[in-house]
């Protein structure tokens, strides 16, 4: 039925022209959900909700259950309890509607190995769309917009990895789904196609909802508004990348760079008010740990200046996201344990 | 439901496995067709020695060991093109693709029987070209011909839902085709055993299970109601076993 689709791309478009009630409508709610496989709890109560145009980011070690939330969400598992709701529609009571509005690129990218590229789009094209209209149209968008052409009679078993993903992209797009879901997407990729398809999905951010998971922390840092970190089939938390740097860092780290008079200058700084350590690392550089919530960056160099020390360099460098991952799942199994 | 048949049909054909069946069964049947014509020959002869009167009725001679031979030869191609349907997708990690499809696993389910059936109906068909040959030096009984095929048809059908069943239990494709042509030859002969374990109901109930009891009356040249009715029924519970199976298959993941 097609007809939902183009009410839902409807609702998009309004929600890019339209007001803010309408741009934080809920494209995917869940509320409770918990996976149970025999007495293994993959999923343990996790709730959280994706507002439409966003990318939300699954961060979390192997195991953690981001693979599983997807699967649920996209209708190829059932959950034992809680709900996941997809535009308002119940993922299990409205299985047929929601599976309409979500484009899914498992992990590994499941693709039919013996069928050529442009036979396999077709098929996903028919059996997505519902009707015969169109499909030939839609097919050789994709083609062209995934830059296929090259390979649309190769057999899909012949094709590279980074192809195979394109591929599976374009299968996961080929009805224009509103909401789209991709499990590890560049995983196994060498750099150049990693950032190929860093760059396609930036591409596909802003008109759609995407769920994307990942181990690769710079990967979520680059591409998701918001990160949702998980840790044994629970939800630690959920916030934008700023605020999770920013939440958990418990000092700032300053990095200055002079021209002469190093130990002069590691005098200075050490006794000002703030600072809780300072080192030199090589001739010109002092490392400098100050307390948190305070920018003395304008102190130091006012006394550095003042001195006749020239200053080179002065950056405050920012708690990466890996260092606030490694510190949320190790806080994780210290309250468990 | 157009869409999984379409497909299936594209990756049957796209497979030398087709090709390589087709041959064999042809070829086979040819050879098969060969023996009974022969046969009838030496029968032929010998009747015209002892000058009884008369010639001897094809569809006796001819026809219904070709047809029962025949059945021998479906009994083996089934299996081989049931086996990939679902297995193959599961060894492939489609099978979670076809469940976030809008489409649901009753249609998906049809649309690979229907193709898994296309391509039995095609290979027979193309074995008609023997049926072809014995007109063109005979007159054969069209009647017993039409019934014969219908048989062979309703009980391919009723193995390759078997197959459909077996293929959604594993990954492997050959796992699943051998425990079809196993299940297919325990069906086959529980008339055998009706006889040696019971002479009342059970004995009965065995006898009218059995695949190969239900053919016979097709290669007579009959078309009974009963017959029909039992691949028919045979084709659908199994099927329906299968959409159980899917649903199980969905919810352990």
């Amino acid at each position: 039925m097609p007809a939902e689709i183009d009410i839902s791309v409807f609702v998009c478009l309004e929600t890019l022209a339209g007001s803010d009630a309408q741009r934080n409508q809920r494209m995917i709610a869940i509320d409770d959900l918990t996976k149970v496989y025999g007495s293994r709890t993959v999923i343990d109560r996790v709730s959280f909700t994706v507002n439409h145009g966003e990318v939300l980011g699954l961060l979390g070690p192997n195991g953690a259950g981001k693979s599983t939330i997807m699967r649920i969400i996209a209708s190829a598992v059932p959950p034992t309890s809680g709900r996941v709701r997809v535009m308002n529609c119940d993922t299990v009571a409205e299985s047929a509607k929601t599976r309409r509005c979500i484009g899914y690129l498992p992990e590994n990218t499941p693709l039919y190995p013996d069928m050529k590229v442009e036979s396999f789009l077709r098929f996903a094209a028919r059996i997505k769309g519902g009707k015969k209209n169109g499909v030939k149209d839609r097919v050789r968008n994709a083609i062209v917009e995934f830059g296929l052409e090259e390979v649309r009679n190769r057999t899909i078993a012949t094709l590279s990895r980074g192809y195979r993903q394109r591929v599976g992209l374009a299968q996961a797009l080929i009805s224009d789904p509103p909401v789209l879901i991709l499990d590890e997407p560049t995983q196994g990729l060498d750099p150049e196609q990693v950032y190929e398809i860093r760059q396609l999905v930036k591409d596909l951010s802003g008109s759609r909802t995407i769920l994307l998971s990942s181990h690769v922390l710079s990967e979520v840092s680059q591409l998701c508004s918001r990160v949702a970190v998980l840790n044994k089939g629970r939800v630690i938390t959920v916030d934008s990348r700023e605020n999770l740097v920013s939440r958990h860092q418990n000092h700032t780290k300053i990095t200055i760079r002079v021209g002469e008079r190093l130990d002069q200058a590691l005098e200075m700084i050490e006794a000002v008010e703030g600072v809780i350590s300072a080192s030199s690392s090589n001739s010109q550089l002092l490392n400098v740990e100050t307390v948190r919530g305070r920018d003395l960056r304008p102190v130091f160099a006012e006394r550095i200046v003042n001195s006749g020390i020239p200053l080179l360099e002065i950056v405050r460098e920012e708690m990466s996201l890996e260092e606030v991952f490694m510190e949320l799942v190790a806080g994780e199994g210290e309250t468990r344990a | 439901m157009r869409s999984i048949f379409l497909k299936e049909l594209v990756q049957y054909f796209s497979s030398p496995v087709f090709f390589a069946l087709a041959c064999v069964f042809v070829g086979v049947a040819g050879v098969f067709l060969y023996n009974a014509v022969a046969y009838a020959n030496l029968l032929a002869t010998q009747i015209s020695q002892y000058q009884a009167s008369g010639g001897i009725s094809v569809s006796a001679v001819v026809l219904r060991p070709l047809f029962t031979d025949m059945s021998l030869l479906v009994i083996l191609l089934v299996p081989l093109i049931s086996m990939r349907l679902y297995a193959e997708e599961k060894a492939s990690g489609t099978m979670e693709l076809l469940f976030t499809y809008p489409v649901s696993d009753l249609k998906v389910l049809l649309g690979k029987y229907l193709a898994g059936f296309s391509v039995f109906v095609l290979i027979l068909a193309i074995s008609g070209f023997n049926t072809a040959l014995l007109a063109a030096a005979t007159t054969p009984d069209w009647g017993v011909i039409l019934a014969s095929y219908t048989g062979l048809l309703l009980m391919g059908g009723a193995i390759l839902a078997l197959g459909v069943l077996a293929s959604s239990l594993t990954r492997n494709q050959v796992i699943a085709a051998a425990a079809t042509l196993g299940a297919v030859l325990v069906f086959w002969t529980l008339g055998w055993f009706a006889d040696s374990v019971s002479s009342g109901y059970l004995g009965s109930a065995l006898r009218e299970l059995s695949l190969a009891g239900h053919l016979s009356r097709f290669f007579n040249g009959m078309i009974m109601l009963k017959d029909v009715v039992f691949y028919l029924l045979f084709t659908v519970f199994f099927l329906a076993v299968t959409l159980r199976v899917l649903d199980f298959h969905r919810c352990r993941g």
